[in-house]
């Protein structure tokens, strides 16, 4: 779920690009060059991700990952959202270029939170790896659809509606991430653990 | 509150609803259905499932009009304000007006209809909901209008609605915008004006890059996951679906970021240090600076008819 342009009133529009541009310099000097690729990956990923449909009962859903992108990328996570959504906006027209600092404060800052946390939950073994993964991509994307209720509030109580009917619809989703990130992290795991480091 | 709201009763509008939301699933039904059929005459198969082909944002960069003649700096950063100018817009005319400006734009940068039509199509879905809940769910305000459509209980709030189609018309008039400022020059010329414009190095190196890899990764993915089809995955609402697109998604992760190292280890090799060599470099006539003005007044019009106006409540 991406907000598109023209919906949220121009103080939080402002006020949400400051934020995002302040968080983009904050992560370009965490990131080191020698991750770089690393950054790129998880980025185009996470677009490629965003194409990927599951069949839910009669309809499909899309995955949106900010859970994973966390997981894999710890503090470096905002600059891959904020290019990610970039991209989805200039290429898909998912969410709007001027809804772009909300759409990253919405899927970063959980991804971010969810890295930090996946950083303390994911101890040694493999059973503590799986239940931190699936933690953390079930709590980054309810955090996310969280913040977009508040986000789309910030418009007024007409939004009121809409922001909890997207919440509602997103709890099915939230549990289908949280199991794919469960099998994912398991895979890498057993395959290419240096990239959970 | 709600006795100051003007209600009006329309017999039997439920049912007339009913009636009309039935035809137009009906009519989907049907064309799904004639799609399927047209698709297996034609020899493609589930492709709902799995079309995953993404646009070139750059396809029509080599075409020649106002757009494409103008310094791509002054393109970018004019349109960009002018954006946010049509983002403040609280009016419905106003809006409409913008949308309007929108197409007059694409069409003098002589953009094809289908560009458009992708970007209006890919909103559908988060616009769409706003159509169909705001009404149902706005609180009622004095003066505002609601219609019972009998013998549905729920009230259809006028106001939801026409909020709902404001931002609809924000949302289609930035969005056809796009197509005049990303499509009219190449993307590494685009980054290059993004790089004049003081955005770090390191993010329109990353854009370049991510760009790229899409492309290369999307090959791979469809690579894949025609494997795990002619191995006879099929998806379903289960959890072995899910068990296999995790570890899909994991193996995605892992072959791309050995092919990224790999490339990044023989670009640093040959040199690279953090960025591409350029050579193109900008000019920018008085045409294009007046242009660019032009734009950002337009906006700041709309913007200022749209505040003062107040005799025009939509």
């Amino acid at each position: 779920m991406h907000i598109s342009d023209g919906v949220l009133p121009v103080s939080i529009t402002i006020g949400t690009f400051a934020a995002t541009i302040a968080l983009t310099a904050v992560g370009v000097r965490k990131t080191k060059d020698e991750s770089l690729p690393k950054v790129a990956v998880v980025t185009s990923a996470f677009f490629v991700a965003s194409l990927i449909h599951l069949p839910l009962g009669p309809t499909s859903v899309h995955l949106s990952l900010p859970g994973l992108v966390g997981v894999l990328l710890g503090p470096s996570a905002y600059i891959s959202i904020v290019l990610g959504l970039a991209l989805q906006s200039l290429l898909f027209q998912f969410g709007g270029i001027t809804a772009l600092g909300a759409n990253s404060i919405m899927m970063g800052i959980p991804a971010l939170m969810v890295g930090w946390l996946f950083k303390q939950l994911k101890g040694t073994t493999l059973k503590s790896h799986a239940i931190a993964g699936a933690l953390c991509g079930f709590l980054g994307t309810i955090l996310s659809v969280g913040f977009l209720a508040a986000l789309l509030y910030t418009g007024g109580e007409d939004f009121l509606g809409v922001g909890k009917i997207a919440f509602v619809a997103s709890l099915p989703v939230s549990i289908i991430e949280a199991i794919i990130a469960n099998f994912t992290v398991i895979f890498l795991f057993k395959v290419k653990p240096e990239l959970l480091k | 509150m709600i006795d100051t709201a003007e209600t009006i009763y329309i017999p039997f509008g439920g049912m007339i609803l009913a009636a009309g939301l039935l035809l137009a699933i009906v009519a989907i039904i049907i064309r799904r259905l004639l799609k399927a059929a047209r698709d297996r005459k034609a020899g493609h198969h589930h492709r709902h499932e799995h079309d995953w082909s993404v646009p070139v944002l750059d396809d029509c960069s080599d075409l020649d009009s106002v757009f494409h003649k103008w310094d791509p700096r002054l393109k970018i950063f004019s349109i960009l304000v002018y954006c946010f100018l049509v983002a403040a817009l609280t009016k419905i005319i106003w809006a409409f007006c913008a949308l309007i400006i929108s197409l007059a734009a694409v069409k003098l940068a002589k953009i094809p209809f289908r560009n458009t039509k992708r970007r209006l199509m890919a909103m559908f879905g988060f616009l769409g909901m706003f159509l169909v809940i705001m009404p149902l769910t706005v609180p009622t305000q004095p003066g505002d209008l609601l219609l019972f459509f009998q013998p549905i209980p729920v009230p259809f709030n006028v106001r939801g609605l026409l909020v709902a189609i404001r931002i609809i018309l924000k949302a289609f008039a930035i969005a056809l915008i796009m197509e005049p400022l990303l499509n009219t020059a190449p993307l590494p010329v685009t980054i290059q004006a993004l790089r004049h414009l003081r955005v770090p190095d390191m993010i329109c190196q990353m854009i370049l890059l991510s760009h790229r890899y899409i492309f290369v990764f999307l090959n791979e993915a469809n690579r894949m996951y025609t494997g795990m089809r002619v191995r006879g995955f099929r998806q379903k609402t289960n959890l072995a679906t899910l068990h296999t697109m995790g570890n899909f998604l994991g193996m995605l992760f892992v072959s791309s970021f050995n092919r990224t190292q790999r490339v990044y280890e023989a670009m640093l090799s040959r040199g690279y240090n953090g960025t591409f060599p350029v050579y193109t470099d900008f000019f920018a006539r008085p045409k294009d600076w007046l242009f660019g003005i032009a734009w950002i007044l337009l906006g700041t019009g709309l913007l200022l008819l749209d505040r003062t106006g107040a005799f025009i409540i939509w």
